[in-house]
């Protein structure tokens, strides 16, 4: 084990989170809005609503994939490459990851199966329990990843027993102010990415005339007006925990602020306290909190903007400059989500149990050319992948939604209530939505 | 006690994975033997698509409840294993790629019937890899070093004789879902033996092994701090009855072989768009 070790592992760890955040944030976000989707479309029965869900929902399906394999490798990647992290604090941060897999991971998966191969095998009130339930389990992954961050970034209710630390106070772990904030803040951000990428997707339909005028110009509204309040939670969230920062990472906030008296300040005494060591974070954490505000204020201006705009049914139909607009702003969710996700944990750095284990403390006793090789190998699987998964989700945003596959199989489940539906009795065939998932 | 709970508990998980995963993932291995066309290869990975999720989140599952019941067994088998472990997570992202993106293009032209190829491929590759991988794992656990990468004669013996037993847990698995030719092929493998007493009989097996080779395990120096187990264990004990029914339930929704829809005299499924 050399320093380059610890580098290699570093950088493994952060494409691999990196790669994850990316694909769960959409997950988390469109989970929600397919979710409310089929609330409404079970209530309405309205063809247009259930093509909404089968459209959107096929998205959300598409890009479900790369977060489950990218979160996979990274459970493993804790024993793999960190296990000093597991031998130091795996007694706190390793019950958090048990729930986490037990309770969200677990169920999510199943429920998931049942809702993409379920569409007209379940009761339609059944199919729609399951969907929500997949969204309440994948609200409960960020929850408990977040306590094991928040643990992490906030070590509370654990002492030092020789050398591992050992559980103290359960309560005290649940609700810590660092995994509570955070949470509220991810969510909201989801919701953001979701809801300005089904504005953006329904954009790009309605500049082009698409038939389909109805189903793009309402979800275009449902994008810009769930995306705003969700940009109002992320802002309140955030500056609680920014304003709770100083009694946590007093060093994040003196970077943040590029105090560089306080840095030097809060050195000494963590030198002083800790022995010698590099204790301030690199300039990347100053470089994308500023990122993630920048992108942010743009993001509130112009969605105050789609705000106004969006009123005009008129508008949403032939508005073809703001369409532009609209498809232009898709990526900014991502890039605010991923910057401030690197000042949440380049701004915590030497430390990965905060003030208790060095990064480089934590790095398993792995040979550099072993190291190497695994960074190779998931970099360039993950990297054709996630290509593949960018191309399928552009080349499913502009198709057409009558081609959907996701619950084409069901022709009964969102029959007009009318009776008008032919053949309502006619159970399809059980395999059908699995042929179809398989493709030919 | 409370550590031989522990142990327990991870076992179940354990087998859980390598008894329903272990059927996809032998099922994968033999897709180009058990199919015979392109129709048969759809039919194939059909038999797997429901359940392949929820199959492999037992995996998961039993990783989650060693991180958290044995935290330091979780550094040291992974760090130990570490080629072998990465191999299998790259062998893995290969076939759940491959399965999730197989029907992603629609229409019957060259180029999507290369791109169901290509997933084909990556399914099948993807599942020896990690079949392989397993196979390593256990051998080396068997031989009584629970965390090196053995490279001894009769180390290579035990992982030929358990993809052997991967292989065959996947014929008598795609026996039970699929219908037609397919399934007649997977009968002539064991001899026409009947289907649920034949994958009875693998899954014991690999349970066995699991068992037998998880032994070598040094549960005892590693297990988490009386603290922990005892907030943790009670909510694992809980939930598990939760997740077992969310099982049993996709079993039952989608239980019934899959046949082939050119035999099928309604003919409506092959209309995929």
């Amino acid at each position: 084990m050399t320093p380059e070790t610890v580098e290699l592992a570093r950088l493994q760890f952060a494409l691999t989170a990196g790669a994850h955040f990316v694909f769960v944030a959409l997950t988390l976000g469109l989970a929600t809005l397919v979710a409310c989707l089929q609330l409404r479309a079970t209530f309405s029965r309205r063809p247009v609503h259930a093509q909404m869900v089968r459209f959107w929902g096929q998205l959300y399906v598409i890009n479900y994939a790369m977060g489950i394999l990218t979160g996979l490798v990274m459970e493993l990647q804790f024993g793999l490459a960190w296990s000093g992290l597991t031998h130091f604090a795996g007694n706190v941060f390793g019950s958090a990851l048990a729930m986490e897999t037990l309770v969200a991971f677990f169920i999510e998966s199943t429920f998931l199966a049942l809702w993409i191969f379920g569409w007209g095998r379940l009761n339609r009130w059944v199919h729609l329990a399951v969907i929500w339930v997949v969204t309440l389990t994948a609200y409960a992954s960020a929850y408990w990843i977040l306590v094991a961050n928040g643990f992490m970034q906030n070590p509370v209710g654990a002492e030092l027993d020789g050398d591992t630390l050992v559980l103290t106070d359960v309560a005290a772990v649940l609700s810590n102010d660092s995994t509570i904030g955070a949470f509220w803040h991810i969510l909201a951000g989801a919701l953001v990415t979701a809801g300005i990428l089904v504005a953006g997707v329904s954009a790009y339909h309605l500049r082009r005339g698409t038939p389909h005028t109805e189903l793009f110009g309402r979800s275009l509204r449902i994008g810009v007006y769930t995306a705003l309040p969700a940009l109002f939670v992320v802002v309140v969230s955030g500056g609680i925990q920014l304003s709770g920062l100083d009694d946590i990472q007093p060093m994040k906030v003196a970077a943040f602020s590029h105090d560089t008296a306080r840095i030097g300040a809060l050195e000494l005494e963590l030198a002083e306290r800790l022995g010698p060591g590099e204790y301030a974070p690199p300039g990347l954490a100053r470089a994308a909190a500023l990122v993630m505000l920048m992108v942010f204020v743009l993001l509130f201006l112009l969605l105050g903007l789609n705000a106004l705009l969006a009123s005009s049914r008129w508008l949403i139909v032939r508005a073809r400059a703001w369409h532009l607009l609209l498809m232009a702003m898709v990526p900014l969710p991502y890039v605010a989500m991923i910057a401030g996700w690197v000042f949440r944990e380049m701004g915590r750095q030497p430390w990965v149990v905060y003030e208790m284990l060095t990064v480089s403390d934590a790095v398993s006793d792995i040979p550099d050319s072993a190291m190497r090789a695994s960074l190779v190998t998931f970099t360039a699987l993950f990297g054709v992948l996630i290509a593949v998964t960018g191309w399928l989700m552009v080349r499913h945003a502009r198709s057409d939604p009558a081609t959907v596959a996701l619950g084409s199989t069901a022709p009964t489940a969102f029959a007009p209530a009318d009776g008008t539906g032919a053949g309502r009795d006619e159970r399809p065939d059980p395999s059908a939505a699995v042929l179809t998932f398989v493709g030919r | 006690m409370v550590e031989t709970a522990a142990v327990v508990v991870l076992a179940f998980y354990a087998i859980g994975y390598f008894v329903l995963g272990g059927g996809d993932i032998g099922v994968g291995m033999l897709l180009p033997f058990l199919a015979g066309d392109a129709g048969e290869r759809r039919l194939v990975v059909a038999a797997i698509v429901p359940f392949f999720l929820s199959n492999e989140v037992w995996l998961v599952a039993a990783a989650g409840v060693l991180i958290g019941l044995f935290p330091s067994l979780d550094g040291d088998l992974l760090g130990g294993l570490f080629p072998l472990i990465v191999a299998i997570l790259a062998g893995w992202i290969l076939r759940d790629a491959g399965v999730w993106f197989r029907g992603r293009l629609g229409g019957d032209e060259r180029a999507a019937r290369t791109w169901r190829a290509t997933c084909d491929a990556a399914v099948t590759a993807g599942s020896w890899v990690v079949a392989a991988g397993w196979s390593w794992v256990l051998a080396g656990w068997l031989s009584g070093k629970a965390d090196g990468v053995l490279t001894e004669p009769q180390v290579v013996a035990a992982i030929v004789a358990l993809l052997t037993l991967f292989a065959l847990h996947g014929v008598a698995f795609c026996g039970l879902r699929l219908d037609g030719p397919v399934r007649e092929r997977c009968a002539r493998w064991f001899g026409g033996a009947a289907e649920r007493r034949t994958f009875v009989l693998t899954s014991t097996v690999l349970a066995a092994v699991v068992v037998v080779a998880g032994s070598a395990l040094p549960f005892a120096e590693t297990v988490g701090d009386g603290r922990t187990l005892d907030v943790l264990l009670p909510a694992v004990v809980a939930v598990t009855p939760v997740l077992l029914a969310a099982q049993v339930w996709v079993w039952r929704v989608f239980g019934r072989r899959v046949s082939d829809p050119r035999h099928d005299p309604r003919g409506r499924i092959a209309m995929t768009p």
